[in-house]
């Protein structure tokens, strides 16, 4: 059976910059997570796999056909892009059915389809917004209601889960998982590996325009956990905190580079973020922003290409 | 016994062919121009100066150049209304050099070229969207004045019907000059600034160089630079004018050469085009 994707030696360059650099990869059917920091190539792939950029080297393949400039395969693609918007004074119903129209679906049935994709993705009640009004999880959610509406055989998203709040990220996460259920396939980007470890087993590691590892996730964490996973916390009273997190086994050091920011390294973070709220909470302490930044992945990478 | 996955099938839904898939872009864009006060306000005043200032011209061609026949040389006065070349370059900067640029710059384009649609299609979308607009200051003034005209009963039938078509065939030249420029040039760039400079610095850098260097040198020749130039010598001939420096076969041939030709370099640039950022 052919892989939903495989590309064998892929490069791309733009000018002086190595978007790509001999990518080899077969992505299975189901949900594959592809991981990596930002500017590891994972955008550029994407691009290349719906045919808005030409390969400089090497062959890719998706579900058996070139992309480049192939009209007919973007009926079977539903590409979710990082950045972008259409138009920000155009409603949510209207960005999608203006998409499914490019599509060639007739008027009625892009209306039916974008509302239906608009509640799966859990934006019914803000479908007559304009986007600009949206907050960037929104845009997120409906840039996947876009991609899911004309039902294709595979998901492409490029960060679906960056800016998104706590709720919407749930939202996102059952959809696509709901849409892998029913037989659909998925290939999905982020930097941080803890955000997809939820739907799939499946990753690929992309770091510098290369694949560097690719398998199950559970290895790729085992490995990832040799390296201390760094939390940035904002904190008023950040040696409290520390005397409260010094207790925790998994906690390798604890830092207070700047009068209000503690920053925890930890081995465990699932087994961190579960039980800081506990912790915060029980010593009453004042917890005002989290952040984790990839360095822990960065890590894994430079240990994995020596 | 073997066990197979459960495969994903999509439901196949009667689609719509590639026209009605290009009309939803030109829905789009003319909703897009039509929330922009830049575009509106150019549309605006453009559309007023240019027929105020051609009805003006038709009431006071008897005045000003006196000896005038009533015939279908009288209307080459409002072809040659220079408030047209401003305001057609004006809605080409204005309008058409963001069509394209700013979908690349915003990433739009990402979106649209994500579906079914090839390069081909996107830029016919767009010189849809920009072509009418044009034409409301290009076209409109040539049509409308013999018709008014003809409604005052200044001319008869016989001239004013004629004038009509000839006004808009040269109306219809001028834009498709002006709208295969702009999308030339905005197809080239993510900054649609730049593409507004390129439209003005080919109307004005050509037309005001070549009409000074032509006098000083004694080079008629030279006025075939200008865009304007070619279109006042294409008009001359269709009305049927006689006089001026350059000849109406030879204009004609560089206004659809070069129209021809940047339409050719948009749709290769849009064939080729890749979306790299984002």
């Amino acid at each position: 059976m052919t892989d939903v994707v495989e590309a064998k030696d892929l490069s791309k360059w733009y000018g002086q910059v190595l978007g790509l650099n001999g990518f080899t990869a077969s992505f299975g059917s189901g949900i594959t997570g592809l991981v990596g920091p930002n500017g590891a190539g994972k955008s550029t792939l994407f691009k290349l796999l719906i045919g808005q950029l030409h390969s400089d080297k090497g062959e890719l393949r998706l579900l058996g056909e070139d992309p480049w400039n192939n009209v007919g395969l973007k009926h079977r693609i539903g590409y979710c892009p990082e950045h972008n918007q259409l138009y920000g004074w155009m409603t949510a119903t209207r960005f999608v059915e203006t998409l499914l129209r490019l599509d060639g679906m007739p008027a009625a049935d892009a209306r039916a389809k974008a509302a239906a994709a608009l509640e799966l993705v859990g934006l019914t009640s803000a479908k007559d917004r304009p986007l600009r009004t949206y907050s960037r999880g929104m845009r997120q959610r409906a840039k996947l209601a876009q991609a899911l509406a004309h039902e294709p055989e595979i998901l492409i998203l490029d960060e679906p889960l960056s800016g998104a709040d706590p709720v919407g990220r749930v939202q996102i996460l059952k959809t696509i998982a709901g849409f892998a259920r029913d037989g659909g396939h998925v290939l999905m980007s982020t930097h941080v590996l803890y955000e997809i470890e939820r739907i799939t087993e499946n990753i690929v590691l992309i770091h510098n325009g290369k694949g560097i590892a690719s398998g199950n996730l559970h290895a790729i964490r085992a490995l990832i956990d040799k390296h201390p996973h760094a939390v940035r916390i904002a904190t008023p009273t950040p040696r409290d905190l520390a005397k409260a997190l010094a207790s925790m086994d998994h906690v390798v050091s604890l830092e207070v580079p700047e009068p209000d920011v503690l920053v925890v390294r930890t081995r465990q973070p699932d087994a961190f973020y579960r039980e800081l709220p506990g912790i915060v909470a029980d010593g009453r302490l004042d917890v005002r922003g989290l952040e984790s930044p990839d360095d822990s992945l960065e890590a894994v990478f430079r240990y994995l290409v020596g | 016994m073997s066990i197979s996955l459960p495969t994903y099938q999509r439901r196949e839904a009667p689609l719509l062919g590639r026209s009605q898939r290009v009309r939803a872009i030109i829905t789009t864009g003319l909703s897009r121009e039509l929330r922009r006060p830049a575009a509106l306000f150019t549309t605006a005043i453009g559309v007023l100066f240019t027929t105020a200032t051609s009805m003006v011209l038709l009431f006071l061609a008897p005045i000003l150049i006196p000896g005038q026949p009533i015939d279908l040389s009288f209307f080459y006065v409002t072809a040659s209304n220079f408030t047209i070349l401003l305001f057609v370059t004006l809605m080409a900067s204005v309008i058409g050099s963001g069509l394209i640029a700013d979908d690349r710059d915003s990433m739009a384009l990402t979106l649209y070229l994500s579906r079914p649609i090839t390069g081909a299609d996107y830029l016919i979308a767009k010189a849809s969207v920009l072509t009418p607009l044009v034409a409301l200051v290009s076209v409109l003034p040539l049509v409308l004045v013999p018709f008014v005209a003809f409604l005052l009963g200044l001319f008869p039938a016989e001239v004013a019907l004629p004038a009509m078509g000839v006004g808009f065939a040269a109306g219809a030249l001028l834009t498709a000059f002006y709208v295969s420029l702009s999308l030339s040039l905005s197809s080239m760039t993510r900054r649609k600034s730049y593409a507004a400079a390129g439209v003005f610095a080919v109307t004005f850098g050509l037309t005001i160089p070549a009409g000074v260097l032509a006098s000083a040198l004694n080079s008629p020749e030279l006025l075939y630079l200008s865009p304007w130039e070619d279109f006042l010598a294409v008009a001359r001939g269709v009305y049927g004018v006689s006089g001026g420096l350059i000849d109406w076969p030879g204009a004609l041939a560089i206004l659809l050469g070069a129209t021809v030709l940047a339409s050719l370099l948009a749709y290769l640039r849009m064939k080729a085009v890749e979306v790299v950022s984002g």
